[in-house]
């Protein structure tokens, strides 16, 4: 017993006194984390985001008893003012200064916004409220599509541009809200009679947050990539460095070797672990409460499988650096084709045969759908039962071809 | 000259057998261009969004139906119960779901489809927006155009990802070029050895930096090539500006690499030091996501990391974006800059007498 555990003890200190094990075990999940609750948990929320935009009223003769330009232009500026304070506001409006040529403007607004320093940008054309007066006559009431672009609300933008394309969608439902104000205020729109709009989650859930939605995929991560790597590291550099070999004249036998380093990394999966919950629960509020039967059996299956995973890889390297190649190229497909971040469910057949064939996948049900955040499409036989197959199989693997001596 | 060719020779074996760099320079780009580029193949885009409805019996249908018709999306679904609806969309085979009883407008989602909703949201918004008019008789009073102005060859976000992942490539080849083979051949004492033959070390440098110039190119090209192969992609290369933009990004990052090298105590570091960094800027330097989606404090870390710049310069080189011609090259004369700069240490660093 005392020898499995002086192995555990030395596989922690040697995987914490390394500085880069120690990024790439503990550092970088919590750099990747942070970064995309930051950025993801974001989108969509109030004085979280920002776009740069460009707006021209050429809307502005006197000859309208509306001025709609007007309207909108002042909606879009209040926009562009902080609405919580120390926070920015939703739009940095830029607009033509004292005495510019508005033409020139757009032109070198056009051009920011193929340089992606702007976001969208507005043009409201000259003649755009008396049309819209035009349109309340009785005789063209029939409110048709603009006769040309020329005459329309032009909105700006870049089709490859994501924050364009945000901007864009943001702003189309601005204006849907000027389009049934206006509607309203000159007595066309109902509003008592608007028909109401409700939002329900399948299976009477709750929205759930993306931090919470981040975090079991974000620890599950962790865990893979310090198995995927850290097992065929340990083993096969001590391999050819030949301090397995000084093992095995000790007292010390290969499954109390295996015993020893099995617990040494269930011990850093369990740091990491409380690490991301902690970083989680206090950095970025998230309310998922892994303090159930269910998710900490299905991280402790995750926890195995994956280092299962490490001796299969360890088994199947002839030496320390062919095993770093093999868990380099297998590590990204296994990680991003699992669900684990990305949805899969659009993926061709052949790519849905890995999502099916990877064990992430149902490990990252498991959790999801044991913490509550879930509902899971496949069935608890298979998500047990898969990595349940991929332990099997690798340690028959393990037990057969990893070889723990070079060869004399 | 014979010394030259002798070690271009071995340089390239070398660089063959080496797996780990072979993985970062070749494979590496590849896998990632064919995972994401099926992923991102319209994740929650208005026109690859499904939609489950159901319509009561006794609900006026017309105005609803001209609605859903009007909205692009790839697919509308009738549902006869509101549980098959529900189980539908807890099984993925609608993205989301829309009840009409003839008083209210029910939209329903799955709440674990955490990074879609958003733009299942926008699109219910649209919906709700468009009915509520002409449930009333009334259609759209301004008339709004949308014009894109973006350079021709962008159409989506992966098509500007894709040169941002080749200009990552350099980045790692470049990097690990000096910190991984040049201090592995340090740490080996192969340097040591190399210096007491009539080799001049200058001979090496040129043969490094040839072969990693030569590798990096073809490298870009097969990426490129693979990604408007299979995802019809198009790029409106300007072979120039991208011939010179490669050969002076890779000295640059070999700049870096030797800077790298200099800096850390053990020569097997550098690598690590190299690796860990290089992931580290791909996140951060707006290839996986845009920079404006940032908080302020990340984007302004962004813009002091060199692959914001070198992703920005690649994307201008293959036309999947904009920028003044002076920025350009501005950024690939500063990418010379650095080797200029560096590149001479590395020369001492080769002859220098192993620190450890």
């Amino acid at each position: 017993m005392t020898g499995i555990l002086l192995v555990a003890r030395t596989h922690l200190f040697t995987a914490f006194r390394e500085r880069i094990t120690l990024f790439w075990v503990l550092i970088f999940p919590i750099f990747i984390f942070t970064i995309l609750a930051l950025i993801f948990g974001r989108i969509g929320q109030e004085g979280e985001i920002n776009f740069s935009v460009g707006l021209v009223n050429f809307d502005t003769e006197a000859t309208a008893a509306w001025e709609f330009g007007t309207m909108i232009e002042e909606l879009f500026e209040e926009l562009g003012a902080p609405q919580i304070e120390g926070k920015e506001p939703l739009f940095t409006l830029s607009q033509p200064e004292g005495g510019e040529d508005p033409e020139a403007f757009v032109a070198r607004e056009q051009e920011a916004l193929r340089r992606g320093q702007r976001a969208a940008v507005i043009v409201i054309p000259e003649g755009f409220s008396r049309r819209i007066e035009q349109r309340f006559a009785p005789a063209v009431v029939s409110t048709d599509s603009p006769s040309s672009t020329s005459e329309a609300l032009t909105i700006h933008y870049s089709e490859g541009n994501p924050s364009s394309e945000i901007a864009t969608g943001i702003i189309e439902q601005i204006l849907a809200g000027v389009d049934r104000e206006i509607l309203k205020r000159t007595g066309r729109f109902d509003e008592e009679a608007a028909v109401p709009t409700e939002t329900v989650w399948v299976g009477e859930a709750s929205e759930i947050r993306y931090v919470d939605f981040l975090l079991p995929g974000i620890i599950l991560m962790a865990f893979f990539t310090s198995c995927l790597f850290g097992i065929p590291a340990t083993i096969l550099f001590s391999r050819d460095q030949k301090v397995l070999r000084r093992y095995w004249v000790t007292p010390l036998s290969v499954p109390r070797y295996l015993a020893g380093l099995s617990i040494g990394h269930i011990v850093v999966g369990l740091i990491q672990c409380v690490l991301l919950i902690l970083l989680g629960k206090y950095g970025f509020g998230a309310s998922v409460s892994f303090v159930a039967l269910q998710p900490v059996a299905f991280l402790l299956l995750a926890q195995i499988t994956f280092m299962a995973f490490g001796f299969l890889i360890a088994s199947i390297a002839k030496t320390a650096n062919s095993g770093m190649a093999i868990a380099n190229v297998i590590n990204m497909p296994m990680m991003f084709l699992s669900g684990l971040f990305f949805p899969v469910a659009g993926l061709p057949l052949f790519l849905k045969a890995i999502v099916y064939a990877n064990p992430v996948s149902y490990l990252a049900e498991g959790v999801r759908t044991s913490l509550g955040i879930e509902a899971g499409i496949f069935s608890t036989p298979l998500v047990v039962g898969i990595p349940l197959a991929w332990i099997a199989l690798s340690i028959g693997v393990a037990s057969r071809k990893l070889r723990w001596d070079v060869e004399r | 000259m014979n010394a030259f060719r002798a070690l271009l020779g071995t340089e390239l074996r070398a660089f063959v057998r080496d797996k780990t760099t072979l993985f970062f320079t070749f494979l590496f780009p590849l896998i990632f261009i064919l995972i994401f580029g099926f992923i991102m193949g319209g994740t929650g885009e208005e026109e690859q969004a499904s939609l489950g409805v159901i319509i009561a019996p006794d609900a006026n249908a017309t105005a609803l139906e001209a609605v859903l018709t009007e909205t692009g999306l790839e697919e509308i679904t009738r549902f006869e119960t509101a549980e098959a609806l529900e189980q539908a969309i807890a099984k993925r085979r609608i993205d989301f779901g829309l009840i009409w009883d003839g008083a209210r407008l029910k939209f329903i989602y799955d709440p674990s489809r955490v990074q879609e909703n958003y733009a299942f949201e926008q699109i219910a918004q649209g919906i709700s927006a468009d009915f509520n008019l002409r449930h009333q008789g009334l259609s759209p009073i301004l008339d709004v155009a949308m014009i894109h102005v973006g350079t021709e060859a962008a159409t989506d976000w992966f098509n500007v990802m894709v040169p941002g992942i080749i200009a990552f490539s350099i980045l790692s080849a470049g990097l690990f070029a000096v910190s991984g083979h040049i201090t592995a051949m340090k740490e080996r004492k192969i340097l040591d050895r190399m210096v007491v033959t009539p080799m001049p070390p200058l001979a090496l440098l040129s043969a490094v930096i040839t072969i990693r110039l030569a590798v990096v190119y073809i490298s870009t090209l097969v990426t490129l090539f693979v990604s408007i192969a299979i995802f019809r992609l198009t790029f409106s290369v300007d072979w120039f500006r991208y011939t010179v933009f490669v050969a002076c990004a890779t000295l640059g990052m070999m700049g870096f690499g030797t800077l790298i090298a200099m800096v850390v105590r053990r020569p097997s570091s550098a690598a690590n030091i190299a690796s860990a960094l290089s992931m580290v800027m791909l996140f951060l330097s707006g290839i996986y996501f845009p920079i404006e989606f940032m908080p302020g404090f990340l984007r302004t870390v962004s813009r002091a990391l060199p692959l914001t710049y070198m992703a920005e310069a690649m994307r201008f080189a293959t036309g999947v974006s904009d920028m003044s011609v002076l920025r350009f090259w501005a950024i690939t004369l500063s990418l010379v800059g650095i080797a200029i700069v560096l590149l001479p240490f590395l020369a001492r660093y080769v002859v220098s007498a192993d620190r450890r």
